[in-house]
């Protein structure tokens, strides 16, 4: 009978070093995590993975393009409340954009670009023109949102009314605030909730909500319904946006 | 040694340290344009912190663009990497070792009473304790509705029988934010019984391999107590 004596192979030494390095390992991988975490932190991540994030926006456009329907109407809820007089005023000028008719002549808006009989349209004409409302959802792309009822002229019936050509696969909406537009894929823009708006509310626009007239539709974020328009011009190619090319989504579907 | 963590286990791990990491720092960026829930000229009764913003030095993304991008782009990771290991998992069979079963709740008492030092030697409940398994098994339903409210506020219109379905927008908004809060403390959960009860744990996640001698079990671990691996026992004697 032999005394139990501790056997000691070299693979347990490896194991009690490897514990140690063990340790260190996990040192040295937390400090590196959280230097890496530290200098991440507010940043806007690699400038590598630019492209890689714009293939991605393609991507999604794509898909959002499979799910749009005209079918899929917006419905605010039942018990929400109009924003009223909170409804946010936005514009990027340093002043209230308002249409000077004294250097200007006349508010007008243009309907051009691949039509078969262009438009100018004042204000005038424009609420002649068979009257479309909705009560309708704002999904601003900061997150909030607001309900307002929209009265005007659904933007498929001014594409009639100018006879849309069909390779017109895009439309860019102008404005007098500054240089701000911003284009659209031709199926977001004939959606029968798009509106060229001239009253919310059952008022006028007034100047801090777009005046004389904006378009809305709630198949589109915020920002890609260009305020205070002066210009629909149905277009071969996209053309970006004021908001769009500086990295905001082209698309921007809600 | 023993293989503790198939290699397709660890990948799909670490891509979801990254991917929920950037997740999480995005989206606090995100709703920093907005921090709060409320639909305008309405109020909202369920948070308390609105219009206070995160603080910048947690947030990713540098600005709302920058971070709705990097968002969008990254739940496609966050999606197919969940799939990949739920896949995985099911074929597998590891399911049997993340889904909770009978005994449970008496199982993660005894381990609560072992923490607390009213049960003295380590409950023996294999691979997983009870509470790793409800954490583990948590996780991905969470995860899911994360990824569930975050598409009903992305398509509202589009989609909106799904954003009907979670109360509409502004609700659907608040369950995608509690989602977040959830997988997060869920997470640091998980990290901090790491590192203060099987640092060990972190190898195994790595390599994939795992000695029985370092586990909680043998050690007897609690947070912070016998962190050191036991030293090497003769097992029999020699001839």
């Amino acid at each position: 009978m032999s005394e139990p004596r501790p056997p000691r192979p070299p693979l347990s030494h490896l194991a009690e070093r490897f514990a140690i390095d063990r340790r260190r390992f996990l040192m040295a991988s937390g400090g590196a995590l959280g230097a890496a975490v530290l200098a991440a932190c507010d940043s806007m991540g690699p400038k590598s993975a630019a492209r890689l994030l714009r293939f991605a926006e393609r991507k999604n456009e794509s898909l959002e393009r499979v799910l749009f329907r005209h079918t899929s109407m917006d419905v605010p809820a039942a018990g929400a409340k109009a924003a009223g007089s909170h409804f946010p005023a936005y514009f990027i000028s340093k002043h209230v954009p308002v249409w000077d008719e004294a250097t200007r002549g006349v508010w007008r808006l243009q309907v051009g670009g691949m039509v078969q009989r262009p438009l100018s349209l004042s204000l005038a004409d424009l609420a002649s023109l068979p009257r479309t409302g909705y009560r309708l959802d704002h999904f601003c792309v900061e997150g909030w949102t607001a309900v307002a009822t929209r009265t005007g002229v659904a933007l498929a019936d001014l594409a009639r009314l100018a006879g849309v050509q069909p390779g017109a696969q895009y439309v860019d909406f102008e404005s007098f605030d500054d240089d701000y537009h911003e284009s659209w894929d031709i199926d977001s823009a004939m959606h029968p909730q798009t509106l060229v708006v001239y009253a919310q509310d059952g008022h006028y626009l007034n100047a801090a909500w777009g005046a004389p007239a904006r378009i809305y539709s709630p198949v589109k974020i915020g920002y890609k319904n260009t305020k205070y328009l002066t210009r629909i011009m149905f277009l071969p190619r996209r053309t970006g946006g004021y908001w769009s090319d500086q990295g905001y989504e082209w698309y921007g579907g809600v | 040694m023993k293989k503790r963590h198939h290699a397709v286990v660890r990948i799909t791990h670490w891509v979801n340290v990254v991917a929920l990491t950037i997740m999480v720092g995005s989206g606090l960026r995100i709703f920093n344009a907005y921090p709060a829930f409320a639909r305008r000229g309405e109020t909202f009764c369920c948070y308390p912190f609105e219009r206070k913003p995160i603080p910048a030095s947690l947030t990713f993304g540098g600005w709302l663009a920058g971070a709705r991008n990097w968002h969008f782009a990254m739940m496609w990771v966050l999606v197919v990497n969940g799939l990949v290991y739920l896949g995985f998992v099911y074929t597998h069979g590891e399911w049997r070792d993340l889904v909770p079963r009978r005994g449970i709740v008496r199982d993660a008492w005894e381990m609560v009473r072992f923490y607390v030092t009213v049960r003295k030697d380590h409950p023996r409940q294999g691979k997983h304790n009870a509470l790793q398994r409800l954490v583990y098994f948590s996780f991905p339903i969470v995860g899911a509705l994360a990824v569930i409210t975050g598409i009903a506020i992305w398509k509202p219109v589009q989609l909106a029988w799904l954003t009907n379905l979670m109360g509409g927008y502004v609700w659907a908004r608040y369950w995608h934010f509690l989602a977040m809060l959830l997988l997060v403390a869920l997470t640091f959960g998980h990290v901090f019984m790491v590192f203060a009860v099987d640092p060990y744990s972190m190898v195994a996640m790595v390599t994939g391999n795992y000695k029985e001698r370092w586990s909680p079990e043998e050690r007897n671990a609690r947070p912070f107590v016998h962190l050191l691996p036991q030293p090497e026992q003769p097992n029999s004697p020699s001839p």
